[in-house]
């Protein structure tokens, strides 16, 4: 299966924040959870995908081509949703409808408004008077009305409810059947990914921390629960994070068979959910 | 580019439907006040010129310029867009302008003081001026410094004027206008009219092409 996306050595830098050597691919017809805390990097990744940030270096192949080289080719089989979704505050949806759809040779109108009436969105509603969730909706709607072979979507469940959320999460589910499309979901909202995701990519402070499949993820990380006696030097090196506490310990780790062994019988041991893994690394330092 | 100029006129077509319709109106019967024709260019050129940039300016407003950038066409072809469309309607203003003032009661210009070679060339000398030298700074810097710029223009021509009064710059701003006017006699002089015409023309031209590729070299480098 051909890759949709292949990064390489990705670098931006913004002076305060820098986006280092980031490296990692999506191939055709997965659904790629790009996770992380607030400000690792994860929209300035989606901007340079779309060109709307300026890389420092690296590599950026959509479909198999350069994303600058070939911009106009590539654009039009992408959807896109933005965190914040932006359009013109004073225009209705049929108006914003027809200043985006010309761009576009596959819009599909049929599928627009029934889009539209799916997610109980007015046509003739101007943008400004719909709540931030309804804008989400609107964007998602542009977004997957044109057959694009590439939905990128950034934190697009932000302020949808939960109802909303999981018939997202089933749509986006079904889009990728055809083994040809494919999705690149950033979000904070791990459970959402835990339900579609095929492959998990984890920034933390611009840099890739790993890139993998997610049952492979699941597999490999483990939460291991254990008395103090246990956190020696030898298993501090060992855990990728650490959460001490008056009693015991909870430390993650990313080995959970050598953790099995090392602790057999001495420590309870639990499959790490992804929630589990950016708390502990990002929060839980290997020497809390 | 037929869709991002398409874009841009769904976009505006209120805001140009009324706010244009009134501008017209406003303009006409302010400049059918003016007697002389070099005032009335100077005026409705720069006039014509602020409604384009009010547009664009409306993008920045509700911060759309990311989802622009996400529909697929280059940023070269928004930014040859955005000059197209500027032209056509400053040209379109001009025009409308122009005609405004000639059908405004009391009117003091007749059409032949208005629509002559020289007066049109004076216009699109004008426009291009102010087109090319503003439109790479308001792409660069967007709406408040487009208009920080312009009022610190203003700023600055006040206390060059008062220093220049009170005789504490040594600035001879009558003998700086005389010099310019100077220099475009002794062009057309040397050139004869059409050579004169020509050689205007051209410079129009080299001076969009420098301000497009200015602009296109700024927005390419603009991180969204």
């Amino acid at each position: 299966m051909p890759n949709v996306l292949e990064i390489e050595n990705l670098n931006k830098d913004y002076g305060d924040f820098k986006l280092k050597d980031v490296s990692f691919a999506l191939p055709q017809g997965y659904i790629m959870g790009l996770i992380g805390p607030n400000g690792a990097g994860k929209t300035t990744i989606i901007k340079l995908i779309l060109n709307l940030l300026r890389r420092d270096g690296g590599d950026i192949k959509v479909f198999g081509v350069d994303n600058v080289n070939d911009e106009v080719t590539i654009k039009s089989r992408i959807g896109f949703v933005h965190d914040t979704p932006f359009f013109y505050e004073s225009l209705t949806l049929n108006s914003l409808r027809a200043t985006v759809a010309p761009f576009y040779k596959d819009w599909d109108d049929g599928l627009f408004y029934r889009l539209l009436r799916e997610f109980d969105l007015p046509a003739r509603k101007l943008f400004r008077k719909l709540s931030r969730g309804m804008k989400m909706k609107f964007a998602l709607a542009v977004a997957l009305s044109h057959h694009a072979d590439f939905i990128i979507l950034d934190e697009p469940t932000s302020g949808l409810d939960p109802v909303f959320r999981r018939e997202l999460l089933a749509r986006l589910s079904a889009l990728i059947q055809d083994e040809k499309k494919s999705v690149l979901f950033s979000t904070h909202i791990t459970s959402d990914l835990e339900r579609i995701a095929d492959y998990i990519t984890f920034i933390h402070n611009g840099r890739i921390v790993f890139s993998a499949a997610k049952d492979e993820v699941l597999e490999k990380w483990a939460v291991v629960k254990a008395g103090n006696n246990f956190l020696n030097d030898d298993n501090r090196k060992f855990f990728k994070g650490i959460r001490k506490r008056e009693f015991g310990f909870e430390a993650l780790t990313s080995d959970a068979t050598e953790a099995r062994r090392r602790f057999a019988g001495k420590a309870v041991i639990e499959k790490a959910s992804l929630e589990d893994i950016m708390y502990y690394m990002t929060r839980g330092g290997n020497h809390a | 580019m037929r869709n991002l100029i398409l874009k841009d006129l769904i976009l505006n077509k209120k805001f140009l439907s009324y706010v244009g319709l009134f501008y017209i109106l406003y303009v006409g019967v302010f400049g059918s006040r003016i007697d002389n024709p070099k005032v009335d260019i100077i005026f409705i050129t720069f006039l014509s010129f602020i409604l384009p940039v009010m547009i664009y300016t409306r993008e920045d407003k509700f911060k759309a310029t990311v989802v622009s950038c996400s529909l697929p066409a280059t940023r070269r072809q928004i930014i040859l867009a955005r000059y197209i469309l500027g032209w056509l309607l400053m040209l379109i203003i001009y025009v409308l302008d122009m005609m405004a003032i000639l059908v405004a009661p009391g009117h003091k210009l007749g059409a032949a003081d208005l629509f002559n070679a020289r007066t049109i060339f004076l216009a699109l000398a004008l426009m291009t001026l102010y087109f090319s030298i503003l439109m790479p700074f308001l792409i660069r810097f967007g709406m408040v410094g487009f208009f920080v710029f312009l009022i610190s223009l203003q700023v600055l021509g006040v206390i060059t004027l008062t220093l220049a009064s009170k005789k504490m710059l040594n600035l001879d701003i009558k003998a700086w206008v005389a010099a310019i006017n100077n220099a475009f006699m002794s062009l057309n002089a040397r050139l004869g009219t059409p050579g004169y015409y020509a050689f205007l023309l051209a410079m129009m031209l080299l001076l969009s092409l420098g301000s497009f590729v200015c602009s296109v070299f700024i927005f390419k480098r603009k991180d969204l």
